[in-house]
């Protein structure tokens, strides 16, 4: 049965995954081009102390390509869920509702952390080529939310979807993107680490709203 | 033995009733048409048959289990068809067979592939790219893959051209009665019912209007055709006639009465007519007759 599940969601997430893989790591590529281009043509020191002591994020641009690929796949998986109430579908499935609910749910974010861990190996190689490892782990900690809020949006844009009334869509969503927006405040290298464990916890939490709505579903709110 | 119980169902969306004390069951290998007209509760019932609504009171049990909490074991038991044979339409015909064959250990292939060698779609044909009667033969298929014991199906005839409704349901038939299978059904096209079901379950607004099998039911349901002598001549109210439709001096007169208890009470009226007799009824005319035109 597992394995029937997630081949069918396999078969909805394949190609986006594999976009948001390839677009992440053409951004990647693009960003050490960069580095090289600057390291080369601007000045080697001046373009490290400006990463070591100025806060300047080379990495910049991958800020939010996490979100997007949260939200992405999380489209992807829910919506063809809710055309035609397909869902029903799911639901008739001989699995406990809410079983088959976090199965497909765990399949999606293993998924894109599976993503995430890719681009991050590749980050971290991608670095190692133009800086120590004192300023790649720093980099990666410092991309570390973007990349929770990643998860986050995935799991709320899920609860959001499956919800049967487009009202309390509209207050979930509107909810969600203040949520969604502590992952993404700028902040200084390490400005985050307090929190961190908090918003962990808080996204982890959110991975089990899906199952409300599943409820509310089966319960015929319209 | 009972496939379907159903136990004084009141629902309410908001303050609109839709039904009250409704209760009905189904027999085991028994083929069952629920008719209605439009907001009786219908995709009400079957929605409260699937566990995606809870009723405001009472209970449907489904092989004994409370259909708001059927267990995967009944589950494996219950053939869905959903209203428009919707069904995951991201998928080819080999996908989708090869996901629902994980869930059922007594998927058969055979027959979905027999229905699937009908259609002229190309194996990598997306369900989404196929015609309304090419999915329909699709959600077949995999309902009798699955081979459930019963199978719930919400008005099957949706969108499908004649050819294809009745190739859904000599297919159907002759399956659910090879092997015994139970079910329970909606359509909109009640023709399509009168080949294919044992048992009738006719809902007007609030309450059940007629369920029996449906032979006894066509036989005992009648329409008498009478031409008044006079046209301003005036029926009384009588609880032998189910409905009167009256079209200036010819009365439609639906009765669950004999001939001669109709003339009985004419005479006893002193209603005069001209002619008398006795119309033989379709199941729509019958359920026209019922329920009323409007």
């Amino acid at each position: 049965m597992l394995k029937s599940l997630i081949y069918k969601e396999w078969i909805k997430i394949r190609w986006l995954a594999l976009a948001i893989l390839v677009a992440g790591i053409l951004m990647q590529i693009n960003i050490f081009l960069k580095v090289r281009h600057d390291i080369i043509f601007v000045d080697a020191a001046n373009y490290w102390y400006s990463v070591l002591f100025r806060n300047y994020q080379y990495f910049g641009s991958l800020k939010f390509l996490p979100l997007i690929g949260g939200l992405g796949l999380a489209i992807a998986q829910y919506f063809p869920e809710t055309v035609n109430k397909r869902i029903k579908l799911t639901f008739h499935l001989p699995v406990d509702e809410d079983e088959i609910l976090i199965k497909i749910q765990t399949f999606g974010a293993m998924s894109l952390i599976a993503i995430f861990l890719l681009l991050g190996l590749f980050f971290f190689v991608g670095s190692s080529i133009f800086f120590p490892a004192e300023i790649i782990i720093p980099a990666l900690l410092s991309s570390a939310p973007w990349f929770m809020g990643g998860l986050a949006s995935y799991f709320l844009v899920g609860f959001i979807l499956l919800e049967p009334i487009w009202l309390y869509r509209g207050l979930y969503a509107v909810l969600g993107a203040g949520f969604i927006n502590f992952f993404y405040v700028s902040a200084n290298p390490g400005g985050y680490a307090p929190v961190l464990p908090m918003l962990t916890l808080l996204t982890l939490l959110a991975g089990f709203f899906l199952l409300f709505s599943g409820y509310r579903f089966r319960k015929g709110e319209m | 033995m009972y496939a379907i119980e159903c136990k004084n169902l009141t629902h309410y969306y908001g303050k609109k009733l839709i039904y009250e004390n409704l209760s009905f069951n189904v027999e085991e290998g028994k083929i069952l048409g629920l008719l209605g007209k439009n907001g009786t509760g219908k995709s009400t019932t079957i929605n409260i048959l699937n566990g995606f609504l809870q009723p405001t009171e009472g209970e449907c049990l489904i092989y004994g289990e409370n259909s708001q909490k059927l267990s995967p074991a009944t589950k494996m038991r219950i053939g869905f068809l959903i209203e428009g044979h919707i069904q995951y339409s991201f998928m080819n015909i080999h996908q989708i067979e090869k996901f629902y064959s994980g869930f059922y250990p007594r998927w058969n292939s055979a027959p979905y592939w027999e229905l699937m060698s009908k259609l002229k779609v190309t194996p990598r044909q997306k369900i989404s790219n196929m015609s309304c009667g090419q999915r329909s033969q699709v959600a077949l298929g995999l309902i009798l893959a699955q081979d459930p014991d019963l199978l719930i199906l919400d008005d099957f005839s949706m969108g499908l051209d004649p050819g294809y409704r009745r190739l859904f349901i000599d297919y159907l038939r002759e399956y659910a009665k090879a092997e015994q299978k139970t079910i329970f059904t909606t359509s909109h096209i009640i023709q399509d019912m009168e080949r294919l079901i044992d048992d009738v379950l006719i809902m007007d607004f609030n309450r059940i209007l007629a369920q029996q099998p449906i032979e006894k039911f066509m036989s005992d349901f009648k329409q008498f055709v009478i031409h008044l002598e006079n046209h301003n001549t005036i029926i009384p109210e009588t609880d032998m006639a189910v409905n009167i439709e009256r079209v200036k001096d010819t009365i439609e007169f639906y009765t669950y009465a004999t001939a001669e208890e109709v003339k009985a009470f004419l005479a006893e009226r002193a209603i005069g007519f001209t002619d008398f007799r006795e119309r033989k009824m379709s199941l729509e005319d019958a359920f026209i007759g019922l329920t009323r035109k409007y």
